[in-house]
């Protein structure tokens, strides 16, 4: 049986580690916790001590944690004033070198100047000198001259010699002698300025201007169309008070390093990042940044070079087409500088206009055109955006595309003059009123012969239908044609196109369906007045359908070497509406 | 009349099949009956297509012009392979009752045997058995949507220059009947060419008013039905056009003032043969499958 002693309070005892300092000695307190435990207890005694050993334990194991965490920062601190004081000698040597740099050049420079005095004064004096002695040669050879003349025995030549000798003397006597030095013997000692040296002295122990901060190359989605945000770094201890943001945009025809020719602006700023706004689109900025502290200003960053986002493009909705296949978007840039490429995003809209599905993008897009695939009988919203380095553009005005038969617009300048169209774009007339010759404009691409206009090209395989509402009273011609058919020739003429044709005589209708001239003999008892045009490109077909009455009139067989444009023309004035977009009825499909 | 309860009405209703033959994936029979309407053994060809193993098909009832019997139309019309494709039995008569021993049905090429009409005749020695409408309108139909998988709502009608002139008449008379007609090279005014009034001057007397009620320009003018939608070849070297036997252009100014729709296609260079029948004959098919398989 073992006796309850009661409930063990650790504190009370002492726990003295083996061969460790009692704990006052020990300034972290921490020591001496764990040790040898020198009384014996009871087994439930015994329990709870364990209990206890493993909770003190617990905490001691923390402590150490703590302690290995202090001891890593103190480490850090140690390494970090290790390098700050390795900076501040290489500061100091650096510095220390600069000056004596200079000193030395100083010294070189006088030592140089002195040299050069020294040698320039020798010169005169030895110059004088030599003078000197040409002199005294001279009057050497005089006084040997008139001793000679004076020895001389012959009276006669000597008395011939005698006084121009003497007053040669007598010259030669006259001659001041120039005896002063003809340089100073002084040496003049002009005062060094070493005010420099002595401002680099002062420095050392003054705070330097910051070094060049390093400005970040531009972040992906960073810039609007009419702000850029920029980063930089300053990658030193120095203390910066401000930093100025230099930016100018990059014009084409201005050589890069032109810093004078447009304007540079600034902003200052105390982070180390900005939000530059009232820029342009699609535009190119260069940008450095220099830091200032009370010392001075660091030298200018490397020059980085932003892009903003283009402006959104802008889809033309008479340049697109669409059939149950596929649509053909085509826009503008919205943009006069040239963008990297475009993005074309659609969505499908449910029948309530609501959008349903995730939206697909075509990414990558070189040109202000796209053939999009798509599914039969939907409808889609689609916006294009104008990507550069940048980034992506805000979207463009959504365009809704039906994939419900086939749509296209005309072609309104392949229209001959006289052929106008409606503002709505899919009615034409032929006006009855003589257009004055000036206001018959040709060029290249209009039909001048033919009352003629294309519709936009086909360019999907596949099937397609449009239908076209016309008169009893209108002569007209309806089909298809290839691009480069002859606008010179009447729709139908050639082998470029084929067509219904219907023509009025006295006595009753007449319809042919013309290609390359040659028309089948056909009679048709009851009029269309609302033609169905079925092209088929896979099965090579062109049929023509009175809608009204779903009546087959009339099937070409042709093998399509390339996609054709709808065709339509007037022979006589009267007008035509084309009705697109409408889904082929059964009795048109094989 | 035929009395269904009576036991020779089910005598009529035997069918003897005198020839099968495969042909496009489906048979191409020849049976014999006893006809009551014309009171003689008739034979009649029919086509069924591989779809009539599994499913009623629609009926494309087919007559042939004078001097032809159910041969012509299988052997040479090419027919078989677009019926196939279109899942469309066909159903080709005779052009008149044979061996009646009736005086002077032999004469002629152009009246009398195989030169039927596709009139009840009234006058005498014909009326008995020459009964080529009723028996084309009433009694064959029966035959055929009793004994075959044919769908009893869906059939046409189509021929060849007398049977042409049979298919107009029949469809004009019966509105809503035939889904649609269509004809090759037909006879569109019987009482204005030689032909039409020398047999119905024979078949139907000397009242020409009896003659309108078979002459589809006539009935065409005053037509009254459901739309129709007419499909018309004539050969442009046919020596009957010219001739003056046919005279389509009749048909189309009825049609045009009464605004029956029809489209007329002149084939430059064809002529009255089969030849021209069988070049075409699958547009007609075509045609004809339009409303057929609707």
């Amino acid at each position: 049986m073992w006796s309850y002693v009661g409930h063990i309070e650790w504190t009370s005892y002492r726990f003295r580690p083996a061969g460790s300092p009692p704990l006052g000695m020990d300034p972290l307190g921490s020591r001496g916790v764990l040790g040898v435990i020198e009384e014996c207890f009871s087994a439930e005694e015994q329990e709870e001590a364990d209990e206890g050993i493993t909770v003190t334990r617990n905490q001691l194991q923390e402590k150490v944690v703590e302690m290995e965490n202090f001891a890593g920062h103190l480490e850090e601190i140690f390494l970090t004033v290790e390098e700050n004081f390795g900076r501040q000698e290489q500061h100091l040597e650096q510095h220390y070198n600069e000056v004596l740099q200079t000193l030395s050049q100083r010294y070189d420079q006088r030592a140089a100047r002195l040299d050069l005095d020294k040698k320039s004064r020798l010169e005169v004096l030895y110059g004088q000198l030599l003078g000197c002695g040409r002199t005294m040669d001279s009057s050497k050879e005089l006084i040997e001259a008139a001793q000679g003349v004076y020895r001389s025995q012959d009276r006669r030549l000597f008395l011939k010699a005698v006084m121009p000798t003497i007053q040669r003397i007598e010259e030669f006597a006259k001659e001041e002698m120039d005896l002063t030095l003809s340089t100073a013997l002084e040496i003049n000692t002009t005062e060094d300025d070493l005010s420099d040296v002595k401002t680099m002295m002062d420095s050392i122990s003054v705070v330097p201007a910051p070094s060049a901060p390093v400005i970040n190359p531009q972040m992906a989605n960073s810039a609007t169309q009419t702000s850029l945000r920029v980063r930089w770094n300053l990658f030193s201890d120095d203390t910066v008070e401000f930093y100025e943001l230099f930016y100018r945009p990059v014009l084409e025809d201005l050589p890069a390093d032109n810093t004078h020719g447009t304007d540079v602006c600034k902003v200052k700023v105390k982070e180390t990042h900005c939000r530059v706004t009232d820029l342009l689109p699609n535009a190119q900025y260069e940008l450095w940044v220099m830091a200032t502290n009370t010392t001075g200003i660091s030298p200018a960053s490397e020059k980085a070079l932003y892009m903003t986002v283009p402006s959104p493009p802008a889809i033309k909705e008479r340049g697109c087409s669409s059939c149950p296949e596929a649509a053909l978007i085509r826009w503008d840039s919205g943009n006069n500088n040239p963008v990297d490429s475009y993005t074309v995003e659609i969505t499908e809209m449910d029948t309530h206009g609501a959008q349903c599905g995730a939206a697909e993008a075509i990414v990558a897009v070189p040109s202000c055109q796209c053939l999009i695939q798509l599914q039969q009988d939907r409808r889609y919203m689609v916006t294009v955006r104008a990507v550069n380095i940048g980034g992506p553009s805000e979207k463009s005005h959504p365009l809704g595309v039906s994939t419900t038969g086939t749509l296209f617009h005309l072609l309104e300048d392949t229209a001959h003059p006289c052929l106008s169209i409606s503002e709505d774009g899919f009615t034409m007339f032929y006006g009855d009123e003589e257009l004055p010759l000036s206001a018959l404009a040709f060029d290249d691409n209009n039909f001048a012969r033919c009352v003629a206009v294309l519709g936009d090209l086909l360019p999907v395989r596949g099937q397609h239908y449009w239908e076209v509402a016309v008169d009893d009273y209108t002569e007209f011609r309806v089909g298809v044609a290839y691009e480069d058919t002859n606008r010179n020739a009447y729709l139908g003429a050639t082998n470029t196109s084929w067509c219904m044709r219907h023509i009025l005589t006295p006595t009753r209708h007449k319809y042919e369906f013309l290609h390359d001239g040659w028309s089948p003999d056909l009679r048709i008892t009851v009029n269309p007045m609302r033609i169905g045009v079925a092209l088929d490109y896979d099965g090579g077909t062109l049929s023509f359908y009175n809608v009204e009455l779903e009546q087959h009139l009339y099937t070409f067989h042709c093998c399509f070497q390339s996609y054709v444009h709808p065709c339509f023309a007037l022979d006589n004035p009267g007008g035509l509406t084309v009705h697109n977009g409408v889904e082929a009825p059964g009795y048109t499909r094989n | 009349m035929l009395c269904l309860s009576c036991p020779f009405a089910k005598l009529s209703m035997a069918l003897t099949q005198v020839s099968s033959n495969k042909c496009a994936g489906g048979y191409q029979k020849v049976y014999e009956h006893e006809s009551v309407e014309l009171q003689c053994k008739m034979k009649f060809a029919v086509y069924l297509p591989p779809k009539a193993e599994t499913d009623k098909c629609p009926v494309f009832y087919w007559l042939s012009g004078l001097t032809c019997t159910e041969q012509n139309f299988i052997t040479k019309a090419g027919a078989q392979q677009a019926a196939a494709d279109n899942g469309i039995i066909i159903v080709a008569p005779d052009t008149s009752p044979r061996g009646c021993g009736i005086e002077g049905e032999d004469e002629s090429w152009d009246f009398g045997t195989g030169a039927g009409f596709y009139v009840d005749a009234t006058e005498e020695p014909w009326k008995n058995n020459y009964r080529m409408y009723s028996y084309v309108t009433e009694e064959l139909p029966k035959l055929i949507n009793s004994n075959f998988a044919a769908d009893p709502d869906r059939m046409s009608i189509s021929g060849h220059s007398m049977g042409g002139h049979g298919a107009l008449v029949c469809t004009l008379r019966n509105p809503g009947r035939y889904k649609t007609v269509s004809a090759f090279a037909p006879i569109c005014n019987p009482i204005g060419c030689p032909w039409g009034q020398k047999a119905f001057a024979g078949y139907l007397g000397a009242d020409k008013s009896t003659w309108e009620a078979y002459d589809a320009t006539v009935l065409a003018a005053s037509y009254d039905g459901p739309k129709l939608d007419i499909l018309i070849d004539q050969g442009g070297d046919d020596q009957f056009l010219s001739s003056s036997q046919l005279l389509p252009d009749h048909l189309i100014a009825a049609c045009s003032a009464k605004k029956i729709p029809v489209v007329f296609r002149r084939q430059p260079g064809y002529d009255h043969s089969y030849f021209f029948i069988y070049s075409f004959m699958s547009d007609h098919i075509k045609h004809h499958a339009k409303y057929l398989n609707a």
